[in-house]
């Protein structure tokens, strides 16, 4: 079957690794739940803010899926699947499909083997990665940089030129931080570590990115170290 | 300053083009080691830098600091094995001064290479050496030219 891009940049790749990757897609058990049928209304398209700006359309998932048209799907998979902002406006589909929901598995389908648009779309993320994996929090106040959040205007000078007031000015004494969202217990740590070491995530990280893992590994070392158990030999946690 | 995109590569300096940092010679068997003006730029502001403790051991390609920008966060790589002799207080303190001095104030660690090292001078280039190299580096970071803060000190 031929691509709907005639011109499709991915038609080197061989069919049954876009069969491979797709059928990932289609067992995930999430899968049954996001596709119904598409009539291509256009309500999806309406409401998404990412097709508002950039080349992007919810629709094209329903309609691309729903065909099986796996080359498309490639396509899809490696450029626009992260343009969206999966903020879930295309569910207001009065056929219940949910465009997003279809993004979210072959995102997932994408990080789980280690393509190369899924390190090219979390290079830019990989403090959050880091934070979520070693504190459990995502968003730190300490973030709100000017050459990062330039969209916060002049304001975000003087919020990160003074964060550590801003932050004691929260009345809960847990919010007095700036490296993390709240002040995360030991406790909680450890057992975020052991959860991400025994369900292979930290493996899956070190396939997105070494340098991350690295990193992560080290932390996730110490900690557990001081609380007794051996990284490379986690399986006996169990 | 070097005819790469406004980057400045000191030409007294070493280099280690993937792991992207720079070495300088203390002429007693120590290295200064810090991140290049290409690894500040593509950094961003840097908010922590947290280098290892004196005396710790570091295999090559294993991570000698851990540093965090706004929404980015990587490790400084050890381009040989070697033994931190001392490390930057300063950097510690206020980050900042990755972006502000990356070849002065703002160097990271002094390292000395151990035995394991081996033929370590190998895998370092001179400025002149590794223009062509971090040329390369750019375009694949899709980097266009290096970008300097207020106060920059070349």
């Amino acid at each position: 079957m031929e691509a709907i891009y005639a011109d499709t940049k991915y038609r080197d790749v061989p069919v049954e690794e876009k069969q491979r990757l797709f059928d990932q897609v289609k067992s995930d058990m999430r899968w049954e739940e996001t596709l119904y049928g598409c009539y291509e209304c256009g309500i999806c398209v309406a409401a998404c803010p990412s097709a508002r700006f950039y080349d992007f359309s919810p629709r094209v998932y329903a309609q691309i899926m729903a065909r099986e048209d796996i080359h498309a799907f490639y396509e899809l998979l490696n450029d626009s699947m992260w343009d969206c902002s999966q903020c879930f406006s295309c569910t207001r589909c009065p056929r219940q499909n949910n465009p997003g929901g279809i993004i979210t598995i072959m995102r997932e389908v994408a990080v789980n083997n280690g393509l190369e648009s899924a390190k090219a779309a979390l290079t830019a993320y990989s403090r959050i990665i880091y934070k979520i994996m070693s504190t459990g929090t995502q968003v730190a106040p300490d973030m709100l940089q000017p050459d990062f959040f330039p969209d916060w205007g002049p304001d975000v000078t003087a919020v990160s030129e003074n964060l550590d007031i801003w932050r004691r000015m929260v009345p809960p004494e847990t919010l007095h931080t700036t490296e993390l969202a709240w002040d995360v217990a030991e406790k909680t740590r450890v057992e975020l570590f052991l959860i991400w070491k025994l369900t292979g995530n930290l493996e899956m990280i070190e396939s997105l990115d070494e340098g991350i893992f690295m990193i992560l590994e080290e932390v996730m070392e110490e900690l557990l170290e001081e609380h007794g158990y051996d990284i490379d030999d986690i399986d006996s946690v169990i | 300053m070097s005819d790469l995109a406004n980057c400045v590569l000191p030409g007294d300096l070493k280099y280690h083009i993937d792991f992207n940092v720079w070495l300088r010679d203390q002429g007693d068997g120590t290295f200064q080691l810090g991140m290049t003006d290409i690894a500040q730029t593509l950094a961003g502001s840097v908010i922590h830098c947290r280098p290892k403790k004196a005396g710790k051991t570091i295999k090559a390609g294993k991570s000698i600091a851990t540093v965090e920008s706004g929404k980015w966060v990587g490790p400084v790589k050890a381009p040989f094995h070697c033994e931190i002799v001392s490390r930057n207080e300063e950097v510690e303190s206020d980050a900042t001064v990755l972006n502000r001095s990356p070849y002065s104030k703002g160097w990271i660690v002094c390292i000395r290479p151990t035995e394991e090292a081996g033929d370590y001078q190998s895998e370092l280039l001179s400025a002149d050496a590794a223009l062509e190299g971090f040329r390369a580096y750019m375009a694949k970071h899709d980097l266009a030219e290096c970008s300097h803060c207020d106060g920059f000190e070349e």
